[in-house]
Formats: C-alpha cells, sequence, structure tokens
C-alpha cells in the first residue's frame, strides 16, 4: 500500500507538471496580449511594452514559467488584470462557494442515487422501477443548461418561489444544486440498479435466503454493500465531471465559484486568474481521480495494491 | 471483456446457463461476415426503443445534411418588422425569435453545426482511438507504455474544463471545443480497444492464424478488430451525445459557436430571457437537443445489448 500510495504520486507530480505547462504554454499562445485588457485602447506602444516588462512578459516563455512556478511555490499567486484584486483572496473565497455547492451536488446525488437504485432493484418491474427509470433516461438526456433554463422559468419567472441567482443563502443553492447532481444522481441509480440486479442473482444471496435471514437483511445490507463497490469505483470520476459542469452551472446562477470565476477570466482574458484556476481544477480532478482509486479497494478488499 | 472463456470454464455455472451463452454466441454470431449484420439487423427490428433511437438519429442526419440547403429563409437575415412570431405563422413554420430570424432555417444549420461536432470528432477520434489501442495492446511494449499513460492521463478528465482552458488559448468559437474533444475522445476509444485486443490475442484463432503465418497486420485487421467493434460502437454513440452537449453548452456560456453562426445552445441562451412570454423561441431549440440526446442513449444502450450479449442481464 505505501509503495503503492508512493508510486502513484509520483505519477501524479509528473501529470501535474505536464498539465501545468500545458496550461501555462497554451494561455501565452492565445491571440492578444494582457495589455490589450488592461491599458487604454490608445496608449503608446511603449507603454505597451514598458508594461509588458513590468509583468515579466518580455521574457521566454520557459524562463515566465519557472518565475510563474517559483512564484506559486512561495505562496506568491499574483493579482487579477482586471480589478487588481489578489489572486489568493479569490481563491479563498470563490473556493468555499464552489465546495459548498460541490459538497450538496455529491450528497444529493447520492442520498437520491443509491437508495433509488436498491429499491428499484428490489421491486423491479414495478411503478417505483419503472419511475426510477424514466428520471434516469431524462436525468442523462436533458443537459444541464436546458435544465437550469426550465427551472428558473418555473421556480423564479413562475412561482417566485426561488430566486433566479445569486448567492449565498440556502435558497440561492437550491436550483444550481439540483441541476449539477441531476446527471450524476441518473447515472448513480442506474448504476445502482444494474449493479443490484447483477448481485442478486449470485450464489451467496441465495444461501442467506436458504438461512433464514429476512429480505429486506438481504437486500438492504449484504446485497447493497457488494453492489456499491462498482458505484464507488465511479464516483472518483463523477468528481471530474461535476467539476466539467460546475463551470456551466455556475455561470448560469451567478453562483460566485471557482468555475464562475474561471469562465469569466476566460472571457475577459484576465490570463493570471485563468492561469491558476485552470490549474487548481486540473489538480483537484487528479486527486480526486487517485482518492477513487483508493477508495475503490477500501470497499472491496479483494483489491490489492501492488 | 476477458471473461468469455472464464465463463466457459467455471464449474459454478450449471448446463442451461452455458447453453444460454452459447446460443447467445450463435446469435451474435462474432465471425465477420454478412451474418453479423444481418442477425444484428434482426436484433434492432425487434427492440422497439433503439429502432426509435436509430430512426431518429437518422432523421437529424438527414436534416443536418439537406435542412441548410432547403431551408425556406437565411439563417442570418434579420427582420425587425416581423419580431416573435408564433409557430405557425405563414412563413415561418416554427415562428421567428428575437431578431425576427426564421427559427427553422437556423434550427437546421444549428443541428448541422452540432452534429458536424458529434459525429465528425466522434469518427476521428474513434479511428485514432482504435489504431492507438490495437497498436498498444497487440504489440504492448514502450508504445503500450506511452500510450497507456495517455489514456490514464485523460481518463475521467472532463471535457468541458479543457474546453474552457484551450477557449482561453483560441479565444471562444468551435476550434476549442474540436480541440477539446478530439485530443480526450480518442483514448477513451483506445482504452477499450486496447483491453480487448490483449484478451483476443491469446485466444486460439488468433494464435492459429499465428501459426500458419498470417502477417500482423492481416491478424489485427481481419481477426482482431473487427471483434472490437462491438465496445466502440457502443462507446461511440454515447460519445457523440456528449460531444454535442459540450458544444451546445459551451455555446450557451457564449464561448463556442459566434453569432450569427447559430448553434442549438446559442439559440437557447438567446431565447432564455423571453421564456415568460415568447417561451418557443427558447423550448425548440431545447426540445431538439433533448431528443437527439435521447435517440443517442438509447441507440447506446440498445446497441450494447444486441452486440454485446455477455452484458445483456435480466
Amino acid at each position: 500500500m505505501g509503495a503503492y500510495l508512493a508510486r502513484r504520486s509520483l505519477r501524479m507530480a509528473v501529470i501535474l507538471s505536464f498539465a501545468s505547462i500545458a496550461v501555462f504554454y497554451s494561455l501565452r499562445f492565445a491571440p492578444g496580449d494582457p495589455s490589450g485588457v488592461t491599458l487604454n485602447p490608445l496608449a503608446r506602444e511603449e507603454v505597451r511594452a514598458a508594461y509588458r516588462r513590468q509583468l515579466g512578459l518580455d521574457k521566454p516563455i520557459y524562463t515566465q514559467y519557472f518565475v510563474y512556478v517559483s512564484n506559486l511555490v512561495q505562496g506568491k499567486l499574483g493579482v487579477s488584470l482586471v480589478n487588481g484584486a489578489e489572486i489568493w483572496d479569490l481563491f479563498k473565497e470563490y473556493g468555499k462557494n464552489s465546495l459548498i455547492l460541490g459538497l450538496a451536488a455529491v450528497l444529493v446525488t447520492h442520498i437520491i442515487g443509491i437508495p433509488l437504485g436498491i429499491i428499484a432493484a428490489a421491486k423491479r418491474n414495478s411503478i417505483i422501477d419503472q419511475f426510477a427509470t424514466a428520471v434516469g433516461v431524462l436525468g442523462m438526456g436533458i443537459p444541464n443548461f436546458w435544465l437550469a433554463v426550465l427551472l428558473i422559468f418555473l421556480f423564479s419567472s413562475k412561482l417566485h418561489w426561488l430566486p433566479s441567482a445569486g448567492c449565498c443563502e440556502p435558497r440561492h443553492l437550491v436550483m444550481p444544486t439540483i441541476v449539477l447532481a441531476a446527471e450524476g444522481t441518473a447515472v448513480t441509480m442506474r448504476m445502482m440498479r444494474a449493479s443490484m440486479l447483477e448481485q442478486i442473482s449470485q450464489d451467496f444471496v441465495r444461501t442467506h435466503r436458504a438461512k433464514g435471514l429476512s429480505e429486506w437483511t438481504i437486500i438492504g445490507r449484504r446485497v447493497a454493500r457488494a453492489a456499491l463497490i462498482p458505484v464507488i469505483s465511479v464516483a472518483g470520476l463523477r468528481i471530474g465531471w461535476l467539476i466539467g459542469y460546475t463551470l456551466i452551472v455556475e455561470t448560469i446562477f451567478r453562483w460566485p465559484g471557482v468555475g464562475y470565476l474561471l469562465v469569466d477570466a476566460v472571457i475577459r482574458r484576465d490570463y493570471p486568474v485563468a492561469q491558476f484556476f485552470s490549474l487548481l481544477l486540473v489538480f483537484t480532478v487528479v486527486v480526486a481521480n487517485l482518492l477513487a482509486d483508493l477508495a475503490y479497494g477500501i470497499a472491496d478488499p479483494r483489491i490489492r495494491y501492488e | 471483456m476477458s471473461n468469455r472463456d472464464t465463463l466457459a470454464s467455471e464449474p459454478s455455472k450449471t448446463a442451461g446457463a452455458l447453453a444460454r451463452h452459447w446460443a447467445n454466441e450463435e446469435i451474435v454470431a462474432l465471425r465477420p461476415g454478412p451474418g453479423r449484420l444481418q442477425s444484428a439487423w434482426r436484433a434492432l427490428s425487434k427492440n422497439k426503443l433503439t429502432l426509435a433511437g436509430c430512426i431518429i438519429a437518422l432523421i437529424y442526419i438527414l436534416l443536418g445534411l439537406f435542412g441548410p440547403v432547403l431551408a425556406p429563409h437565411d439563417y442570418a437575415r434579420q427582420d425587425l418588422m416581423a419580431t416573435f412570431l408564433k409557430p405557425g405563422s405563414p412563413g415561418h413554420l416554427l415562428g421567428t425569435d428575437n431578431y425576427g430570424r426564421d427559427i427553422l432555417s437556423r434550427l437546421v444549420v444549428a443541428i448541422r453545426v452540432s452534429l458536424s461536432i458529434g459525429f465528425g470528432i466522434t469518427a476521428i477520434s474513434m479511428i485514432v482511438g482504435t489504431l492507438a489501442g490495437a497498436i498498444a495492446g497487440y504489440y504492448r511494449g514502450w508504445a503500450d507504455t506511452i500510450i497507456s499513460g495517455i489514456i490514464e492521463l485523460t481518463w475521467g478528465f472532463p471535457l468541458i474544463l479543457i474546453a474552457v482552458i484551450l477557449t482561453g488559448a483560441f479565444g471562444p468559437g468551435l476550434k476549442a471545443i474540436v480541440l477539446a474533444v478530439g485530443l480526450i475522445n480518442w483514448a477513451g476509444f483506445a482504452r477499450i480497444v486496447r483491453a480487448e485486443v490483449i484478451s483476443l490475442r491469446e485466444r486460439e484463432f488468433v494464435q492459429a492464424a499465428h501459426a500458419i503465418g498470417v502477417s500482423d497486420g492481416r491478424i489485427l485487421a481481419r481477426h482482431i478488430l473487427p471483434n472490437c467493434l462491438a465496445p466502440a460502437l457502443v462507446m461511440a454513440s454515447n460519445y457523440v451525445a456528449l460531444a454535442i452537449i459540450v458544444e451546445a453548452g459551451l455555446s450557451f456560456l457564449g464561448m463556442g459557436a459566434q453569432p450569427p453562426l447559430p448553434s442549438l445552445g446559442t439559440m437557447i441562451a438567446e431565447g432564455k430571457n423571453y421564456m415568460l412570454l415568447d417561451h418557443w423561441v427558447s423550448t425548440i431549440p431545447g426540445v431538439t437537443i433533448v431528443i437527439i440526446v435521447l435517440a443517442l442513449n438509447l441507440l447506446g444502450d440498445g446497441l450494447r445489448d444486441i452486440l454485446d450479449p455477455r452484458l445483456r442481464r435480466a
């Protein structure tokens, strides 16, 4: 286990350095330069050159990269080009909001998805099962931004129950959470159901039935536990997708999180902000995938790390 | 995927299960040739939902191919005297939007954009991914080390995040989306093809072909890759849907297709402010995208059942 962790961490470091170089180069590759964002369009060329020199943009890209990395290690994250905000402050504030939204969505996904999948499998072909299947098909078929438009129309424009956008009270959180959790819930439910059905036909279930265990103990404890393994194995992957969808959902609902900030920074060409938060999200995805692998092993003791 | 043989040799399986297993193999007829297509078609016509998904996808493809040619109006022509015409208005079958542009004409162009990205990039990444997966799985060695490394790096990586970062590099437009989908999706195909090839290359029929001196290329092309087709096709239909959603989502945020080129995402975004009174400006493209995504999902599920009976459960 220790050797496995060490090797995975090493590989993670390699992946992250590649990713950071890729992000750094691709943002430098962008047409136009930051002086076009901040300076007056009529600014003279000498002023622009001075501004670029001040930002260190006149040096070769690889030098800029090493300067950036060494600053990053020292905790000097820089400031936004657009409003001069400290990136560290942005990270604390927007990061917290994203974490709240993300956790809420993960909770909803599993609290609804897993029990619904268990019930659907236990009561196969019942009305509940058909309802769950319909929810699953729709949840996977409706793109999240379109679901957001529909929910805003229904709950904000028509019923006036919920605010269409904003932060940070619980009522602001309701719709973004539903939208962010919708697809994950559908996938989790479908996987749980399929996995349960696979386990129910196994020999150990027959043994438990022969022993005279109650059906609910068998389904709820024994079968569900075994059926959880594949669901957990994709939970890490789901976090990656969740982070991707956060970009869209936060922007629609103007939820001041990292996704919203990144999309905004990319549109406004606020390079230092775009760069840092791209790297942050890449880092989060890579770590989530590692944690998912470890969780897989905890859920299924038969898996050994070599 | 490699459990075909273990299934047959597992002592706990009853004779009935084995018989059913072989019978399934008969239906799928994994050998190459016309028999497989025929039986796939027979299975498809029995599975109503899959057939529906298939037909809907075909209708969309036809709309995307011929719709823009047959469209009644120029998709970009504004007519500020005729904004928000209801669907069914004379001359405007699906009505007009906030600039008085004909929604039907815009819709067919948007479908063409969506499907070009969805099918076009998926087709290319399927070819590249299949080749990479086959090379990695068949020859192993350093090629496998590199390809597996890339697969592991991209697996589970959110497409949207990469598309947004690339938008930062290239500016808003379809280029970033095309690149993001292309960069990520081929690895998905490579991943499953590699796994299939690794299990297939140890099978008797491959060993036999090898023993009588069939060349590596021919073994791959004639004996191994046809057997990888089923999982790759299932994956392809899901990836087409995913690419369509990502394109529409980024266009919705204003990072994808740029005006005046319509996309389902931009059409929804433009109409969302008029939902209360003139909802069709947004609902028509919204329903359009839900239908194609549902159809592709049904098609994918059905294909998996038809082409890969080992996964067909209950």
